[in-house]
């Protein structure tokens, strides 16, 4: 399941899915909202291109690294401390694979798909600057 | 012909989105971004420097691919485009 939506996701379910014949190491990155003195966050995509982007970058971790399996959910609208963010979950025979693929997701996400959060708190609101200062690659 | 106009993030919050426009045939990407950002003063000014040029960090799509802003002055823009811009990308 590659995924941009509202709701919250069973992370257990998606682990029992990703289960197949040769899979021998499953990881699970669940990003969430910290505790950083904020209220809330809000989360917004430019969705006709993040979903596509999510998978791309899906199809290149599976290739590359020999995954069996990749779930990808990510959340937007609203979210208190505490909520989940962002879900991966990756399969493969082995678990070296399977971190390096789950990190190799992460990043590729952080650096090129168009999803922005903005925290929200008591005394104002403040969107949380890229890390990558020039965001989705060329050509995408 | 008609143009679609996307901005995001701060930028959607300064200038509004999904901007339906009718630019004069032949405009180039950069123009039609001033045109439209020019409607709000912070909003023109988050996306463009003193000179009118595009801030380092802007992001450009025409039809959900990337044009470099160096390209902008040259790319046209056709009837039913979708024309994004945004801020750096913070997800995960």
């Amino acid at each position: 399941m590659i995924t941009i939506q509202t709701e919250d996701v069973d992370i257990g379910n998606l682990i029992t899915a990703a289960k197949r014949h040769g899979t021998g190491a499953i990881v699970v990155f669940d990003g969430i909202v910290r505790d950083d003195d904020i209220c809330e966050m809000e989360l917004e995509a430019y969705g006709e291109v993040a979903v596509p982007e999510l998978e791309k970058i899906a199809s290149e971790a599976k290739m590359i690294f020999n995954l069996l399996s990749v779930d990808i959910i990510h959340r937007i609208g609203r979210l208190t401390i505490g909520e989940n963010i962002l879900v991966i979950v990756v399969g493969a025979g082995h678990r070296n694979e399977a971190y390096e693929g789950s990190r190799f997701i992460i990043e590729s996400i952080k650096k090129g798909v168009p999803i922005w959060k903005k925290e929200l708190c008591k005394d104002g609101d403040r969107w949380v600057p890229g890390e990558h200062p020039h965001g989705c690659g060329p050509g995408k | 012909m008609t143009v679609k106009v996307r901005f995001f993030a701060r930028f959607r919050e300064l200038l509004g989105t999904d901007i339906i426009v009718s630019p004069m045939e032949g405009i180039v990407l950069s123009d039609l971004v001033k045109e439209v950002a020019g409607r709000n003063r912070e909003g023109y000014q988050a996306i463009f420097d003193e000179e009118g040029v595009f801030k380092e960090f802007v992001i450009l799509m025409q039809n959900g691919k990337r044009v470099e802003n160096s390209a902008a002055g040259m790319t046209l823009v056709k009837d039913g485009d979708e024309i994004a811009v945004f801020p750096p990308v913070a997800g995960g």
